[in-house]
Formats: structure tokens, sequence, C-alpha cells
């Protein structure tokens, strides 16, 4: 499906990461001695190890034109559920279970207005994105639960097999899952296709309804995982656990090229995107860098992210066409359309 | 305007072409889609910049650089779509985008003001009253008296009449005389030649970029502005084939109802019968084939299928089922224009093409998609192509591949050549001929009524929701529809 011309207009976004990727490590490397060793990678991936787990669903997820605000939200309710049972004497494996269950109920709470009410799904998931979090400080109000079973908290700390912890191979199975889903299966080609036109998709037969709702479901599913493991590497929760982390979620994948307007964007990209804020913000500190400076640089990061393919389109529209006002270009490449050219890229796609 | 040619990339959009407006005469500009019509305008109103030529105005050379540039030589332009704000209300809509009247709006003044361009144009309506309930034709009327308030000399109309009723054209038409009466001088495009016909004092037409000819209306004919846009004779336009139907019943629905929509709609098709809908537009025709592919589900009556009873409630059981329907607006819901040719054609077969792993086997699709493009000669370089690259026409062969690719019994059609070049429309023409002939069933709409006359077998009218009638082949004709269609005599 893809050809070696396709690849040249989808990897462009990609490529460029990358050389990032590869000027933040060798900046890294070169201004400390300790980032090149195994247990400053995983470290590395451990401090974030929740956010990169949840870029995988979100990145399935504004691939279809959606999005998902209350991950974070639900991420502390799950947590927080799981410590109020613990501390009400049941059995850690059953609270574990009805965390994960609760997940899925709210995550299907949120598909089904999405996909069946026909409610936007940024106003949905910032109702229950207060909801959440209300639900979770209900629960814990301002006490903060810990001392949980010594197997538990152990799900948070490396060393879990070899130096790796329990949450890096959760990552590393769920993206190779994510991957192979996503662009090789036909449910990863319907969530292009109604990220792209949900019309057409209808019109073609495609079950929008039930992709979007299982979409939700599992990004429920995944987000209460994510609250787990957190609480695990925590070894406390609090009701304001994960507070915010949606954004940097999101950031990371809207970061690896994936469209806010949906149809776009590749797994490969997200990952990348991981790799460069990752390192990047690892490499920040190891320099003494402060936590809210790495955030401005992510953030310049993320405007540059939009900037860039947009500059370098109209860049190589100039190229073609001399220079014109932008007015005129767009009207020129309307009435090209119907042209077989092959001059302006394609959006990436399956 | 003088001697314009314009080039996009390696097509030669206009060679050539001259046209003289005079105040105080409507100008018709006929000819096919592609024809050059669109970039002439674009031209005029300063969207683009001619390659070569001049427009002279009052016997000078004018530059418009930009649609505002021509707003100030006096040049206007209104379109099929009326560009509207809704929630503002009817005289504001008319001064929109007119500055230099102060910092604060006169209400007062500006009231005025609307209320006399609008009698002046022999209309009443309240000014004050918010442009959202308007009707399209009165959305139109109040783009005109915004040309008028603009001290517009030039009025380009194109297509105005293509989404009215005949009602409404009728008033658009006594509009239009009205300007033309106050020395505006009017570019009139339309498709429908009647109506070009009834108010044009001036007919050119194009072709291929080119100008074939330019006559007062009164030296023109219907035959040869045909020839003239067509570049042959009516004969050949259609690929018409004897009935070919057998007396297999495929589907029969009786007293289908969509309250509010349509209702009691009942006819058979047969094996190998081309079922034509004919009405105007808004009749219920996309109504009723919305309701058998299961979009919107009918609320009352009978669908028997291949003999069975069916209630069709998603467009995902309808393709089950051995139903197609290939959409009239192909750009929005028959395509997902950014995805390349062989995704679009394996859609609704998708699951076909997946292995024992839940992999999506490409190569099987490339060959999918290699046939059809074999098949319909859809001229693509590679199948890999996103489908928005294509033309209408290879647009249209691509949705009906993806269509054929389920292996449809019964195929609904709506407006499937709207839209496309004359050779486009013969060769998808003579795929439906092709395809009823292996026995599909098809129903047709067309507002194109020779196509639908010389397509169908039966002809069934709706009007407002309504079946007025089925006809057959010896039955129908241009008037008879007509009749039937709007209700009159």
């Amino acid at each position: 499906m893809i050809g070696k011309r396709d690849w040249r207009g989808l990897l462009r976004w990609e490529t460029l990461l990358a050389v990032i990727l590869v000027l933040v490590i060798a900046a890294n490397i070169s201004m400390s001695e300790h980032y090149l060793g195994v247990n400053n990678f995983i470290n590395l991936f451990q401090l974030s190890i929740e956010k990169i787990i949840l870029a995988l669903i979100m990145a399935f997820i504004i691939i279809n034109a959606e999005i998902d605000l209350s991950v974070a939200s639900l991420m502390g309710l799950s947590a927080c559920l799981f410590a109020w049972l613990y501390a009400k004497d049941v059995p850690p494996e059953v609270a574990i279970l009805a965390a994960l269950v609760m997940g899925a109920i709210c995550g299907a709470f949120n598909g089904f207005w999405i996909a069946y009410a026909g409610l936007p799904s940024l106003v949905v998931t910032l109702a229950s994105l207060v909801m959440f979090r209300g639900g979770a400080r209900i629960l814990l109000e301002d006490r903060s639960i810990g001392l949980f079973p010594q197997w538990f908290n152990n799900l948070g700390q490396p060393n879990f097999v070899g130096p790796f912890s329990f949450g890096i191979i959760v990552f590393a199975v769920l993206f190779v899952i994510s991957l192979i889903v996503l662009h090789f299966t036909a449910f990863g080609r319907y969530v292009y296709i109604i990220g792209n036109n949900r019309h057409a998709a209808r019109y073609a037969g495609i079950k929008v309804r039930q992709t979007k709702m299982i979409l939700f479901t599992v990004s429920g599913l995944v987000a209460s995982l994510g609250g787990l493991l957190l609480a695990a590497r925590l070894g406390t929760v609090r009701a304001n656990l994960a507070e915010e982390f949606e954004l940097d979620v999101i950031t990371m994948v809207l970061l690896g090229g994936v469209s806010i307007f949906g149809g776009t964007g590749t797994l490969i990209g997200v990952g990348l995107s991981i790799l460069v804020v990752l390192n990047l913000r690892n490499g920040m500190s190891l320099a003494n860098y402060s936590g809210n400076i790495q955030t401005a640089v992510v953030g310049v990061l993320l405007i540059a992210s939009v900037l860039l393919p947009n500059l370098l389109r109209d860049a190589r529209r100039w190229q073609r066409l001399g220079f014109r006002s932008r007015e005129v270009l767009s009207a020129e490449e309307e009435a090209q359309e119907t042209q077989p050219t092959d001059t302006v890229g394609t959006p990436a796609n399956s | 305007m003088r001697e314009i040619s314009k080039r996009f990339d390696a097509t030669q959009a206009l060679d050539h072409v001259s046209l003289k407006l005079y105040p105080g005469q409507v100008h018709a500009l006929l000819g096919e889609n592609g024809a050059g019509k669109s970039t002439l305008i674009k031209i005029m109103t300063g969207i683009h910049p001619p390659d070569q030529g001049a427009i002279l105005l009052d016997g000078r050379p004018v530059q418009i650089d930009n649609p505002a540039q021509a707003q100030t030589y006096g040049i206007a332009a209104i379109y099929q779509e009326p560009i509207i704000f809704p929630d503002l209300n009817v005289a504001e809509n008319i001064f929109i985008g007119q500055q230099g009247r102060g910092a604060l709006v006169n209400w007062r003044r500006m009231y005025r003001e609307a209320d006399a361009i609008l009698a002046s144009l022999g209309v009443q309506f309240d000014v004050r009253s918010q442009a959202r309930g308007l009707t399209l034709a009165q959305q139109q009327t109040v783009e005109i008296a915004k040309a008028l308030s603009m001290k517009t000399r030039v009025l380009i109309m194109d297509e105005p009449t293509a989404s009215l009723s005949l009602h409404e054209v009728n008033q658009l038409f006594k509009l239009t005389r009205t300007l033309r009466d106050q020395g505006v001088a009017i570019l009139f495009i339309s498709h429908r030649l009647e109506e070009i016909f009834e108010i044009a004092d001036h007919i050119t037409i194009l072709r291929d970029g080119k100008l074939i000819s330019s006559a007062p209306a009164s030296e023109v004919t219907t035959e040869s502005a045909i020839r003239d846009m067509v570049g042959r004779e009516m004969e050949s336009f259609f690929a018409k084939d004897a009935a070919h139907h057998s007396d297999d019943l495929l589907l029969s629905v009786r007293g289908l109802t969509k309250h509010g929509v349509f209702s009691g709609i009942s006819f058979d098709i047969h094996r190998g019968e081309v079922l034509g809908f004919a009405g105007l537009v808004g009749s219920g025709r996309t109504d009723v084939a919305l309701a058998l592919f299961g979009i919107t589900p009918a609320d009352e009556g009978e669908i028997i299928y291949n003999g069975q009873r069916v209630t069709i409630h998603s467009p995902d059981q309808a393709t089950g089922l051995g139903i197609a329907y290939v959409p009239e607006d192909r750009r929005e819901y028959g395509l997902v224009l950014p995805m390349s040719i062989a995704t679009n054609i394996s859609l609704p077969m998708l699951r076909r093409y997946v292995n024992r792993l839940g992999i999506v086997d490409r190569r099987r699709e490339d060959v999918t998609a290699e046939e059809y493009r074999e098949r319909f000669t859809i001229r693509a370089p590679s199948i890999r192509l996103a489908a928005s690259k294509l033309s209408g026409g290879n647009q249209q062969k691509v949705v009906l591949s993806k269509w054929l690719n389920t292996e449809p019994r019964l195929l609904i059609l709506d407006e499937p050549t709207r839209g496309i070049d004359v050779g486009a429309k013969a060769e998808v023409h003579h795929i439906i001929n092709q395809l009823a002939g292996q026995g599909l069933g098809i129903l047709l709409i067309s507002s194109d009524l020779p196509e639908a006359l010389a397509m169908s077998d039966r002809l069934l009218v709706m009007r407002e929701g309504r079946q007025m009638g089925i006809f057959s082949r010896a039955e129908a004709n241009q008037e008879v529809v007509m009749t039937a269609a709007m209700g009159v005599g």
C-alpha cells in the first residue's frame, strides 16, 4: 500500500524528529557523563512511563479526529478507588480488578455520549475531566493512602525483569500492538478513514459509532492501568494524583506529527516524539535546568511542530509558483485539485 | 475582456478568449464543465491574474488584483450558494463589507437604504429579520441587493438557478430583468438551456478554453448551442440500450414513508432493469435512496428484497444485503479524498482483504484496484494516487469501482453524472448499461431529464415527497415528466 513515493511525503516530519533526536542525544552525551548508562535510560523512561503509555491510545483517538481530556482525571480516580478499597480491607487483587473495570466503564461513558449522542469529544471529556477528579476527591478527601503490599509497589520500581520495570514492559508490548493495529489491520484503517471523513466512512458501511466506542473504552481502561502504575511507583495515593498529565500526553502525540484535525500521523512519529521529549527533559535535568524551563522548551518544540510543516509547504509552493499572496495560492491550488500533479505533498495516511 | 489567456501548469484553461459586456444586456456564458467559465469569472473578479490579455472598463484597461478591487470597479458576482451570514439581519447582510460608514452604525439609515434597494427590485421583506429564516431564493435576492448597494455595473451570476424551484427561478428572472433595465451589464451562467434562451440577449459558448461562438440570442438555437458546447451532435450523447430486464423481481417497495419527508412510495425493480427517479431538487428522491441504504431508515412501509421482507437500519446491513449507494456528493460522501485510489476501492469490503492474523493484505487490494483501473479506464498514473488528485469523472469511476467491488445486486446511483465532463458522462452511461446487462437492478436518480429518459426502462416521478406516477419508456417524454414533477396541467 505504501510505496516508495508515499514514504517520501509521509516520513518528512518523522525524519525531522529523528534528526532532532540525534541532536538531543549528542548534546546530552557532550554535557553529562551520567547520561550514557543503563540506569539513566531506565530512569528516563520510568519518570514518565504512565504518560507515554497513555500517548499510544491518545494517538488513536486524535487520528480518529476526537480527543480525550479526561485521561489524567481517570488515572487519579482509578488509583483512588484502588486505595480506598484497599483501605477498606478489600484484597488488593480485587481492588485492582475493580479499578480497571471502573476505568473501562468510565471510558465507555465518554464513548456513549460522543459516539451515540453525537456530542463533541472536547466537551464531553472536559466535563468528565471535572467529574472524575471530583469522584477522586469524594473518595479520598484530603487523605493520602499508602503502605500497599510490597508486590504492588514492586510493579512501579526498576529491576522488575532484569533492569526493566513492569511499566516499561507494558509500554513496549503496547507499542508493538498499537503499531500493528493502527498500521496493518482493518480496524486501524477505519480509525484513519473516520478521522479523515466520517460521512464517507458511514456511507461505506463502516461502523463509525462502534469504532469510537471501542477507542474511548480502551482509553478508559489504559488510563486506569496508568493510574495504578503511578500509584505503585509513588507508593502512595492522593486525590490530585496525575493532575494535568493530559496536556503532556497530548503534547507528545501532536509533536509526533498527528494532526489535531485527525486523519494523519503515524505511531513511528509518536514513538520518536516520546523519545525526543524524554531525552530532552532528561538531558536538561542532568544539566540542572529546572522543570519549568524544560516545560517551556517542550512548548516551543510543539509550536515548531505545528509551524514547520506549514512553512515547509509554503516554501515549496513559493518555489514552484513564485512569490504571490497566500490567497491567490490557495485559489490556484483549488483550481488545480483536479490535476494529477504530485508536487503538493499528500497527507500521511495508512 | 480582450484576448484573455490563462494556463495552469500543462492545462490551457483559457485560450485568447474575448468577451464584450454592454450595459442593459444579459450576456449568457455557456459551456461544459472545464470549458473555462469559472476561470474567466475568477479573472474578472481578481482571484486569478490573466497570463495574457487585458480587461477594459469603459474602454480603458484596468488591472484587477483582488476581489475587493473588483468591487471598487463595480464588478460583483453572485454564486449558486449565496454567501449569507445567518445570524445577521437582512440589512446587515446587504451592507456587509462596506467600510467607511463611520465608527458607529447608523441603524435607521441602514434600514431605510436597505428598504429602498429592495423596493427598487420590486420585492418586499422585513430588513430587520434574521437571514437564517430566508429561503434560498430570498437569500439570493439579498445577494443581488448587496451587489446593487455597491453600485455594481457588472454583475456576474454563476449558476444562480441551480438550487431554485421553478417559481423562484421566475422571480429571479424578474429581478434580473429589473437590473438589466437599470443599466447593469449581466453575465449569466447556467447549464439549463431553456433558461438561457428565456433570459439572455446574447450568448457566448466556450469549449476547452476556446471561444466557439458568440451571437445574439435570436440567432442561436438549442441544437446549435449543444453542438457548439459538446462539439458533436446530440445523438451521440447517450448510449441507449434496448430494455433488457427480466421478469425476475429484485426489489419491491410498498407504501414506504418517512414522516415529513416522503410518503406512500411503491415500486418494483427487476433484475437488469433501470428504474429512473425524476423530480425537482428537494422532491425526496435522495431521501428514498437513503432509506433503502439504511442511512435514515423509513418509518413505515414494506421492503421486499430478493423475496424476503427486510428492514434496513444501517448502511453496513444494506451493504451486506447487496445494496450499494453511489451518493450525489462524491467528494464529501463517496470518497476519502486524501486516501489513495486503492484504499478507497477496498473500503466497504476491507474485511475480505484481511488475512487470518487480522492484517490487511495490501497486495490483494492493489490487484483489485488495478483491475478496476483497467476495466473503467480510470486515468491515473498510479492506484496509490490520492483520490483528491483525480478529475470528477475519474473520481466517479473510483466510487463506482468501490461499490461494484461489493458485488451488489441493487445499485442506487444518485446523480451519477453531475459535474463530470461529456466524455466521462458517456462512459458512465456505458457502464450503467453494462451492469444492467449483467442483471443488476439499478435505481437511477437524475435531474438531467434527457439522461433519465434515455437511460431508464421505467421512470418514477416524485414531487414534494409524493410519488406522481411511474411511466414506461413508451409513455415518458420531457413534457409528461415535467408536468408530473411540477404538478401543473
